[in-house]
């Protein structure tokens, strides 16, 4: 069965699910979007790929290569599954996109439709892999010419927008101290930089406050920002320099200086090696909670492999709305089947042991540290082998050798308590106050 | 057909990597270089991760450093980034 709405007066009223989805009052408003020339429902201001993925659009893009069917996995931008195109602008990720009444959304890379690609033939013509780069230089420069023509037919990634894309006046912004993340360490370390007088920008890629939190249904309410933090909601930062950052916000780009940057951009959900598993279907743990607690179910039939700290809660949470639950603790992924969207699952027990279990949603486990901003801004990288990820180099007050650059919460390290991420938020606040204040002294 | 992504969005498999590493690609750079992973819309999000730990149970070493972190951290229109530029400045 596809992805449904969750009615929140079906559920189980002492669930945690349910008090989340009644806390949000009554459902906001009913808006029409259009998808590929058909008009659906969706609720105004939620993600885009949610109304589609809950309107039973399982794939919504095709790979740049093999024209495999594609999907939304992690709902959190760091994948290449709900790329469309919306309003006659292509590369839209349809998770960072909200609902609006009219949206016209398109599919991109397929012919004749992203269901039905013709160009899934390569995906059966190397069914290993294909080694475009070498025949493309192998057989001289004429034959090169051609297969970059044709290549750039094929695979790609959208055609053109409709219109050229406007030049928007950047803004210029100066604050003392750049908090990049709204979970529970950035929302702590923010509020504590401002109530010890320094100007504070925080910047956060949600719509509200809470970073991971917001995914799981069972989280505890967390602080609020403080109201004289500077709060710059659905904006990303998307480079960082010694003498500026680029926020980008749906208005242009802000170019921010500072005199700290504190990164608490936390971990985002992988999703491991195993085979197909870039199937519609499979999810990450957080993309499946954070639809959950926008009132979607995206399977009937789940099965949730591996360990993670939420994992209990989203189960729960999934079991409250209706579904069938297979929790497999301590172990890992072999094999997803299913040729559209995910239809099995193949785990093996660390005995070595194999079960095949049949599934409409398959969700996967593992957190690796969001790196890549602390590390333009100059942190020294490792591979960090407790956590199996690459992660920046931080010494336990937050400070990392690049001066002015600081990292706090599950960036830094393992820790699986928000109460925990705010302590060590508030912990660097102190060390960042400390420094900043001796620097405004020497002045 | 049965394909294990190792980077999703320039469609790079498994055995993609095991091709380019018995070939002598043994690090990510080289990797990256051989095969197009994490050069992708994503810029290696997950897939450098993966091929971390591919290196780690091929040779018992994990690889010391990922690809470079670029600016920018996702795609943005041309038009946001000329904004920048101030009338007259040509750096």
């Amino acid at each position: 069965m596809a992805p449904r709405r969750i009615d929140p007066s079906t559920l189980p009223k002492e669930s945690a699910l349910a008090q989340r989805l009644l806390a949000r009052g009554e459902p906001t408003a009913r808006v029409t979007i259009s998808h590929d020339g058909e008009t659906m429902e969706g609720v105004d201001g939620e993600p885009l790929a949610l109304t589609l993925l809950a309107a039973g659009r399982t794939t919504l893009a095709r790979s740049s290569k093999y024209h495999r069917p594609r999907s939304a996995a992690c709902l959190q931008g760091g994948c290449d599954g709900c790329l469309v195109r919306v309003n006659g602008v292509p590369d839209v990720m349809a998770c960072r996109t909200s609902t609006r009444q009219g949206l016209t959304v398109v599919s991109q890379n397929a012919f004749p439709s992203v269901s039905m690609d013709l160009g899934a033939a390569s995906d059966w013509f190397f069914p290993r892999y294909m080694d475009h780069h070498h025949w493309m230089v192998s057989l001289g420069p004429a034959f090169n010419r051609t297969m970059q023509s044709f290549a750039r037919r094929m695979s790609g990634l959208g055609t053109l927008p409709d219109e050229a894309s406007p030049v928007l006046p950047a803004q210029r912004e100066t604050v003392d101290v750049l908090v990049v993340g709204a979970g529970p360490s950035g929302v702590a370390a923010s509020n504590a930089l401002v109530s010890a007088g320094f100007d504070v920008l925080c910047v956060d890629e949600e719509s509200r406050v809470g970073g991971s939190t917001l995914d799981d249904p069972g989280a505890v309410s967390m602080e609020s920002l403080d109201a004289r933090v500077r709060h710059r909601p659905s904006a990303s930062v998307v480079a960082t320099y010694d003498d500026g950052t680029i926020v980008q916000t749906a208005n242009g780009v802000t170019v921010v200086t500072t005199r700290a940057r504190l990164f608490a951009t936390g971990c985002r959900d992988l999703i491991g090696a195993f085979v197909q598993n870039d199937l519609p279907g499979i999810y990450t743990v957080r993309a499946f909670g954070r639809a959950l607690c926008a009132g979607v179910l995206l399977g009937q039939r789940v099965v949730l492999v591996g360990d993670d700290p939420i994992a209990g809660s989203i189960c729960d949470a999934a079991r409250a709305a209706g579904a069938t639950v297979v929790h497999t603790r301590g172990a890992r992924v072999r094999e997803a089947r299913g040729s559209r969207s995910v239809k099995g699952v193949i785990v093996e027990s660390p005995g070595g042991d194999s079960v095949t279990h049949g599934c409409d949603a398959l969700v996967v486990t593992g957190e690796v540290a969001a790196y890549e901003l602390v590390g333009q801004a100059g942190a020294a990288l490792h591979w960090d082998a407790t956590r199996d990820t690459f992660a920046p180099v931080v010494n336990a007050d937050g400070t990392t050798g690049t001066q002015g650059v600081y990292v706090t919460g599950k960036l830094r390290a393992t820790m699986t308590d928000p109460a925990a991420r705010a302590e060590d938020g508030r912990r660097v606040a102190t060390r960042i106050a400390r420094d900043l204040g001796r620097t405004k002294g020497e002045q | 057909m049965n394909k294990e992504l190792f980077c999703r969005c320039e469609d790079v498999t498994r055995g993609e990597i095991e091709a380019a590493f018995a070939a002598g690609h043994k690090d990510i750079e080289s990797l990256k270089r051989y095969t197009g992973l994490g050069t992708g819309w994503c810029q290696g999000k997950q897939c450098v991760t993966l091929c971390a730990r591919f290196i780690t149970a091929r040779t018992g070493e994990p690889p010391p450093l990922p690809i470079t972190p670029r600016p920018p951290l996702h795609p943005i229109p041309m038009g946001a980034l000329a904004g920048i530029a101030t009338p007259g400045d040509d750096r």
